[in-house]
C-alpha cells in the first residue's frame, strides 16, 4: 500500500475496519489498573499481565459489577485505535471478575454501595401474604431447582395461579434477561402478589449473575413483593438481600410462600375439637353449678331441720318439767279431798296413795 | 354465601368465627349442638377442599432473551 497515499483519518478508519473484521470480540483477562470514572459517565482503566499492559474504555452503565485495581478481570470488547488520542485501547462492552478473590471483592464492593443507598434496610421489606392466590416465578423451567420447587409447591398447597417466565439463570444474558421478566410481571395489568426468583446452587461464578447490580436493583425497585431463592443455604447473594423474604433454598422459597395443607387440616381438626373441649368443659360447668345449687339447698334444709329438733328438745324438756310425777319425783305430794276436819282426803305421792282424816285445819 | 361457593380461605375465617363462639360470653348451650355440628361440617368440608386443590402453574408465552 506504498503508493496509497491515507490521511491520517483514513488511515484510524481502515485500521479500525480490519480490527472490527479480525476481531469482533474479544475476551481479555488480566489485571485492573489506573481505575478511574470521568464525569460520572466514563471508565477507564488498564488491563495488565507480567508482560503487558492494555487501555481499556467503557460506559458506566455497561459496568455491572463495580471493580478496582488488583482485581483480576475478563473484559470482553473490540480493540480499537481511538482517532482523537491515537491510543490503542479495548472498548469494553462487559467485565466480569474472575478467580475467587476477586469475585468476593467485587461483591463486596457493590455490597457496601447499595448498604449505603439503604437497600438491604428492614423497613423497605414487605411481607408476602399468607395465602396467596395468585404468584408469578422467573426461573430456568429446565432446572433441578423449579422441579423441586413445583413439586414442594404442590405437596404442599392447591388452587394457586403460577405464572412461570422462563429465563437463563447463569451466564453473561441471564441478568438482562431476569430483569425483563421481572419488568414483565411489574407491567401486567392485575400483578401477581409474590414474584419468586429461583435458582438451585452452584459455583460463585454460576451465581454471579445473581450479583449483578443492574438486576439488583430491578429486584429492590419490584412492586411485587419478592421473594428470592438462590443456590443453597450458605450462599449469600446481593439480590435476595434486597428482596423482601430471602428463602435459603428454592424448596425453602416454596415452603415459606404456602402453608402445609397437612399443618392447615390439622389445625383444624385440633380448632373442632377444641371446641367440642369448650363445649364439654361448660356442660361439666353447668352439671357442677347445678349440683353446688342442690348441695346448697340441701345443707339449708338440713340446717333448718336441725334448728327445729333443737327447739322441739327444749320445749320437750319444758314439758317434762310440768309433768306431775316429775314433781313427785322430787317428793312433793299430791293432795286429792275437801280441807275441812273430819273430811277423808287422799295424799298421792310418788310411791303411795294415802287416805287420811283432816284433823285440824289453820288458815295461813 | 353459601359454603359451597366459598373459598377455603373464607371457610377457614368462618370455622374460625364459628369456634371463637365457644369461648365468647354469647356461648349457650342450647345453640351449642347445632353450632358444634356446623363446625365439624365445616372442617369436613376445608379438608376436602384443601386435599383435591390443585395448582394451575402456566409458563408464560413472553421471551426474555432479547428485548421485546
Amino acid at each position: 500500500m506504498d503508493d496509497v497515499l491515507l490521511s491520517v483519518s483514513d488511515f484510524v478508519d481502515l485500521t479500525n475496519q480490519t480490527l472490527e473484521y479480525a476481531y469482533p470480540s474479544v475476551a481479555i483477562v488480566g489485571e485492573v489498573a489506573e481505575y478511574r470514572v470521568s464525569q460520572g459517565k466514563w471508565v477507564s482503566f488498564k488491563l495488565k499481565d507480567d508482560g503487558a499492559i492494555i487501555g481499556c474504555f467503557m460506559g458506566i452503565y455497561q459496568l455491572r459489577v463495580p471493580i478496582e485495581n488488583g482485581m483480576k478481570i475478563v473484559v470482553m470488547g473490540q480493540p480499537r485505535l481511538n482517532p482523537k488520542w491515537g491510543t490503542f485501547t479495548v472498548s469494553v462492552r462487559s467485565v466480569k471478575p474472575v478467580g475467587e478473590g476477586s469475585i468476593k471483592k467485587g461483591f463486596d464492593l457493590l455490597k457496601a454501595k447499595l448498604e449505603a443507598e439503604g437497600l438491604f434496610s428492614s423497613d423497605r421489606k414487605r411481607s408476602l401474604p399468607s395465602v396467596p392466590q395468585s404468584v408469578a416465578v422467573i426461573t430456568s423451567t429446565e432446572s433441578a431447582a423449579y422441579a423441586d420447587f413445583t413439586r414442594i409447591l404442590n405437596e404442599r398447597w392447591g388452587g394457586l395461579r403460577v405464572e412461570v417466565a422462563h429465563t437463563q439463570v447463569q451466564g453473561q444474558p441471564a441478568a438482562d434477561q431476569i430483569i425483563r421478566a421481572i419488568r414483565y410481571f411489574n407491567n401486567l395489568e392485575v400483578l401477581p402478589e409474590v414474584l419468586i426468583i429461583i435458582r438451585g446452587g452452584g459455583s460463585a461464578e454460576d451465581l454471579a449473575t445473581f450479583n449483578d447490580e443492574p438486576l439488583t436493583r430491578e429486584i429492590a425497585g419490584s412492586r411485587i413483593p419478592t421473594l428470592v431463592g438462590v443456590g443453597h443455604e450458605v450462599d449469600h447473594t446481593l439480590a435476595d438481600m434486597v428482596s423482601d423474604v430471602r428463602a435459603a433454598t428454592p424448596t425453602h422459597a416454596a415452603e415459606t410462600l404456602v402453608p402445609d395443607r397437612q399443618e392447615i387440616i390439622r389445625r383444624v381438626r385440633l380448632q373442632v375439637e377444641g371446641a367440642g373441649n369448650a363445649y364439654r368443659q361448660y356442660i361439666t360447668y353447668y352439671v357442677e353449678s347445678t349440683r353446688q345449687q342442690l348441695d346448697r339447698v340441701h345443707d339449708q334444709i338440713h340446717e333448718h331441720y336441725e334448728k327445729a329438733r333443737e327447739r322441739l328438745a327444749l320445749l320437750k324438756g319444758a314439758v317434762a318439767q310440768l309433768n306431775p310425777d316429775n314433781v313427785l319425783k322430787r317428793g312433793y305430794a299430791l293432795l286429792r279431798g275437801r280441807h275441812e276436819v273430819g273430811q277423808t282426803i287422799v295424799i298421792e305421792t310418788v310411791n303411795e296413795v294415802i287416805e287420811a282424816e283432816v284433823q285440824h285445819v289453820t288458815r295461813k | 354465601m353459601s359454603q359451597e361457593n366459598k373459598t377455603v380461605q373464607q371457610k377457614m375465617t368462618a370455622l374460625t368465627e364459628l369456634v371463637g363462639w365457644f369461648q365468647s360470653t354469647e356461648f349457650s348451650l342450647e345453640e351449642a349442638v347445632d353450632k358444634y355440628k356446623a363446625a365439624e361440617a365445616l372442617a369436613e368440608e376445608i379438608e376436602k377442599d384443601l386435599t383435591k386443590l390443585k395448582n394451575d402453574i402456566s409458563v408464560v408465552k413472553q421471551r426474555f432473551d432479547s428485548e421485546a
